[in-house]
């Protein structure tokens, strides 16, 4: 049985057994990836799991099970467990519908048949390719931790109010993360990675970045406690971002009044140099495709424009709780307990979060910031308080800036202050973006942050 | 009995040029629950089946999985991770070898009093509903509240080419709330989480309880100030300790990220804390969450001093990095599930108790600060670590003074281990989730500990 087959089947029997709207969802993953430990190539590996995860609705109760086995009967299983679980669950009195039919956007390079070709081999290929040129660079150099993967995805989604469709996407991401140690000195762990839905690998580049790093993080000079400009890297403004406000945008959470931005629709919350938009249809984005994990259409939603809140973040059940459309922003899984995309029924995900690029070149932005430090990395981020904003981070690996030039690297010192105030506080921002996580953004200057130090 | 399948497949391999093969064998069922805001979200419930399969070959390992038990496709899986190995293994200068353990036949499983799978779902989502409710009754500024349920039993067959087989079985129930509070224009949340093998944690954990500790802590930190920043004298709690001992030593411990070069590489035998200071990761402590009697590799569980009153004594090892360095495997190899190969990870992870009071610790103090209660945290090989707080006090001329607000503490393990001048005799164990790549539950935990100087991250 094909998987649209099997999704056909659940909800068939889903709706025999007295659901009123059901809905399947076909996850199927396949990775090959080597991985970097001590400068060797340790482990190959290559991991499919595919899985089944099933909603039933029974009079506004809603019940979901899930099962990695597809085979018929364990299917006709899940569909009857969901069924089940539907019955005993309490009604929910905001239950609407599950989404609608609707026309998918087309999006760019996010397959590549070339990546479903690769082979172990081929991923031998890189990582020692980065091995090498890591340790040919600095002899002080250790490739600790990296690896080569590829990744193949491929997602089936259909549900009684007749959507039926699938997607499927690639990507190949190399990283490394080196560390370097002097007589005195031991660097922070420095990572850099390359990351892409069509086969682009340079493993020369991400090794050649993680090991100057790594050497120039042991070059530590005094770190100066105070408020100082700080310039972020995409890196540390992720890291910040991710935990504060990315949570505060999104739907739900704003529903549940644990949103700074809750009622601040059309009002200022940053600085006019500030555009953000979450695009699910960025082409080559990492986390782009057409159709987001309850089959509702991927969509470029703006959430900030020139230092204006426009919009949130919703999957299907949170927009028809305030009659809206789905912004497409369903995704699934993880859960705190790592769970796979098919174990869970959908939470409100961000695709790619792009805050627009300036116009500063990278010596602009250390003119701008003159006295202060440079941040790549942060420690602790996610220990942030969404709600307020507030921050304390160690800062690693992370640099001095004295008279618009990177003196020396700094160890131990911390920053600490609040996220939304920082979007109003961002001074320049670089012409030059990269995608770290689900951010796409430029390097940053903060006007001014406090620096604490032992 | 699944060792009649696991047996042929693991000789297979061997025959196939395998010098190891390992087949982990699971059967997981769980159940998950939310309540929003007094709505439970959906009622979730799954089965799955899988196995994992590692293969040592020309001195790499090699790795694959299959969701299907059947001799046929653990065949193929085993195959496929053979050839993995055989891929990665083209120049190695260094083998991986496995220290010798005993092989072991074993049928076992964790303890508990009470079976999650025999509770009926409505027992358990009423007695989220009773958390819920129970939070917003506390207090009328409580606007929020998201409580999270799982159970999560797996039974586990273990079979290597070695001769061992263990059968075990693994239980955790877990519970997690969020609460967010808001008075006059101020947000403020706490979390709380809590865990054990079995349903008999809301024995010692009723509703109304686990509510008051997370909602007092919501109403503290609407009435909290903001934190001096700098370094400060503190007094670490109970509930925040075992994160200390996780973060600032734990993860540097762990052999694999001791030899990629963690700021403890080559300090074996040497002092690395003030004498005050024993630590050990336990899988020996029955009601913390990295209980086991066997680890993912075979190896029993095992209490390992890694700290003796200020000497780094001990390392965690997986078979491969004891035999690496010549030492025992130490029983902390732990997988997350079928999808992903074991790799060392924390068990129960604790500073050893002292004999000062509470009050004793906080005399001598003129102005310093209280964590009481943590949001998570974080280590870097170079052993910066840092530890999120959502609960702390201002200790001012020997006695607690006001809540402060969300702070942030950091320092470097070579440094602040030397700054602890003395240990509580009280003793707390807190339930944690890691992340390494896959996440784990396990616990942590100590008596309350004086800092001399600690860095604090004011706003």
């Amino acid at each position: 049985m094909s998987y649209i087959e099997l999704c056909e089947k659940v909800l068939k029997s889903s709706e025999k057994l007295g659901a009123k709207e059901t809905e399947a969802l076909i996850v199927v993953r396949h990775e090959i990836g080597v991985e970097i430990e001590r400068a060797e190539i340790k482990t190959c590996s290559d991991v499919m799991d595919s899985g089944l995860g099933v909603r039933a609705i029974t009079n506004k109760k809603i019940g979901f099970a899930f099962t990695n086995i597809l085979r018929e009967k364990e299917v006709a299983k899940t569909a009857k467990r969901a069924v089940e679980a539907s019955k005993a669950s309490p009604k929910d009195k905001n239950w609407k519908q599950l989404p609608e039919k609707r026309k998918y956007p087309t999006v760019k390079d996010t397959y590549d048949k070339k990546i479903t070709r690769f082979t172990s081999d081929e991923a031998v290929v890189l990582c020692q390719k980065m091995i090498n040129t890591a340790q040919d660079l600095d002899k002080r150099v250790l490739p600790a931790f990296g690896g080569a993967q590829v990744t193949i995805l491929e997602s089936i989604c259909l549900n009684s109010q007749g959507v039926k469709a699938s997607d499927k996407g690639t990507s190949l991401v190399c990283s490394l993360g080196t560390m370097a140690r002097s007589k005195t000195q031991v660097s922070p762990m420095c990572f850099e990675f390359k990351a892409s839905r069509r086969y682009e690998p340079d493993p020369k580049w991400v090794a050649e970045e993680a090991a100057r790093f790594a050497i120039d993080a042991i070059n530590v000079g005094k770190a100066e406690a105070g408020r100082f400009p700080i310039m972020l890297d995409p890196f540390a403004l992720q890291s910040i971002l991710t935990f504060t406000l990315v949570q505060s945008v999104k739907g739900d959470i704003v529903a549940q009044g644990r949103s700074i931005f809750k009622n601040k629709i059309g009002k200022k919350v940053a600085g006019e140099n500030i555009t953000i938009y979450d695009n699910g249809t960025l082409p080559g984005g990492l986390l782009s495709g057409k159709m987001d994990m309850e089959g509702a259409p991927r969509q470029k939603t703006p959430i900030v424009e020139k230092g204006i809140l426009r919009s949130f973040l919703y999957n299907n059940y949170w927009a028809r709780l305030e009659d809206r459309e789905s912004t497409g922003n369903a995704g699934r899984g993880g859960g705190g307990l790592s769970l796979p995309p098919y174990g869970t029924i959908p939470n409100i995900s961000p695709t790619n979060v792009q805050l627009t690029a300036g116009s500063f070149t990278k010596e602009e932005l250390l003119e701008e910031v003159k006295n202060g430090y440079y941040v790549r990395g942060v420690q602790g981020a996610h220990q942030s308080n969404p709600e307020t904003g507030e921050f304390s981070v160690a800062l690693a690996p992370a640099w001095r800036i004295q008279k618009s030039k990177i003196t020396h690297a700094v160890k131990g010192a911390m920053i600490a202050g609040n996220a939304y105030d920082m979007l109003r506080k961002i001074s320049a921002l670089g012409k030059e973006t990269r995608q770290v996580g689900t951010f796409v953004a430029p390097k940053v200057v903060i006007g001014e942050l406090n620096v604490i130090t032992n | 009995m699944l060792k009649d399948v696991l047996s042929p497949v693991l000789d297979k391999l061997e025959g196939l040029g395998a010098s190891y093969a390992e087949v982990r064998a699971q059967e997981n069922s769980n159940t998950f629950l939310t309540v929003r805001d007094g709505q439970v979200e959906a009622v979730s419930l799954s089965t799955e089946k899988g196995a994992a399969i590692r293969v040592l070959a020309r001195g790499t390992w090699g790795f694959s999985t299959t969701n299907s038990l059947a001799r046929r496709d653990l065949e193929k899986a085993g195959k496929s991770a053979l050839k993995m190995a055989k891929a990665a293994g083209q120049n190695v200068r260094e083998p991986v070898e496995l220290a010798p353990v005993k092989a072991v036949e074993d049928k076992t499983g964790v303890r508990f009093k009470k079976d999650p799978r025999n509770i009926d779902i409505s027992t358990k989502t009423k007695n989220l509903l009773e958390i819920n409710n129970a939070c917003f009754d506390f207090n009328k500024c409580i606007k929020s509240v998201t409580v999270r349920y799982a159970d999560l039993a797996t039974q586990q067959a273990l079979a290597t080419t070695e001769g061992t087989y263990i059968e075990q079985l693994k239980m955790v129930v877990w519970n997690y709330c969020w609460v967010t509070g808001k008075r006059t224009g101020i947000i403020a949340s706490a979390r709380d989480e809590i865990g054990a093998h079995g349903y008999e944690l809301f024995d010692s954990e009723p509703p109304e309880q686990i509510a008051e500790r997370v909602s007092r802590r919501v109403v503290q930190q609407l009435e909290a100030k903001t934190p001096k920043g700098g370094p400060f004298p503190a007094i670490i709690g109970t509930s925040i300790v075992g994160v200390l001992a996780h973060e600032a030593l734990g993860h540097i411990c762990e052999a694999d990220l001791t030899l990629a070069g963690s700021a403890l590489i080559g300090k074996l035998g040497q002092k690395i804390a003030s004498e005050h200071v024993t630590i050990y990761d336990s899988a020996l402590i029955p009601e913390g969450l990295g209980a086991i009697k066997y680890d993912d590799e075979g190896v029993p569980g095992q209490r390992t001093v890694l700290i003796q009153n200020g000497t780094l004594v001990g390392l965690m090892h997986n078979r491969e990095t004891a035999a690496k360095m010549n030492m025992k495997p130490t029983g902390n190899a732990r997988a997350q599930d079928f999808r992903v190969p074991p790799i060392i990870r924390m068990r129960n992870t604790c500073f050893e108790k002292g004999n000062y009071s509470f009050e004793e610790l906080m005399e001598d103090i003129k102005f310093g600060y209280y964590p009481e209660a943590f949001r998570g945290g974080q280590a870097n090989l170079d052993g910066t670590f840092t530890v999120g707080v959502q609960s702390a006090f201002e200790i001012v001329n020997g006695e607690l003074g006001k809540p402060v607000r969300n702070i942030g503490i950091s320092g470097n393990t070579l440094e602040t281990l030397k700054q602890v001048d003395a240990c509580g005799k009280d003793f707390g164990l807190e339930t944690g989730r890691c992340g390494k790549g896959q996440y784990m539950f396990e616990s942590s935990g100590g008596p309350p500990l004086r800092v001399k100087s600690i860095l604090i991250g004011g706003a």
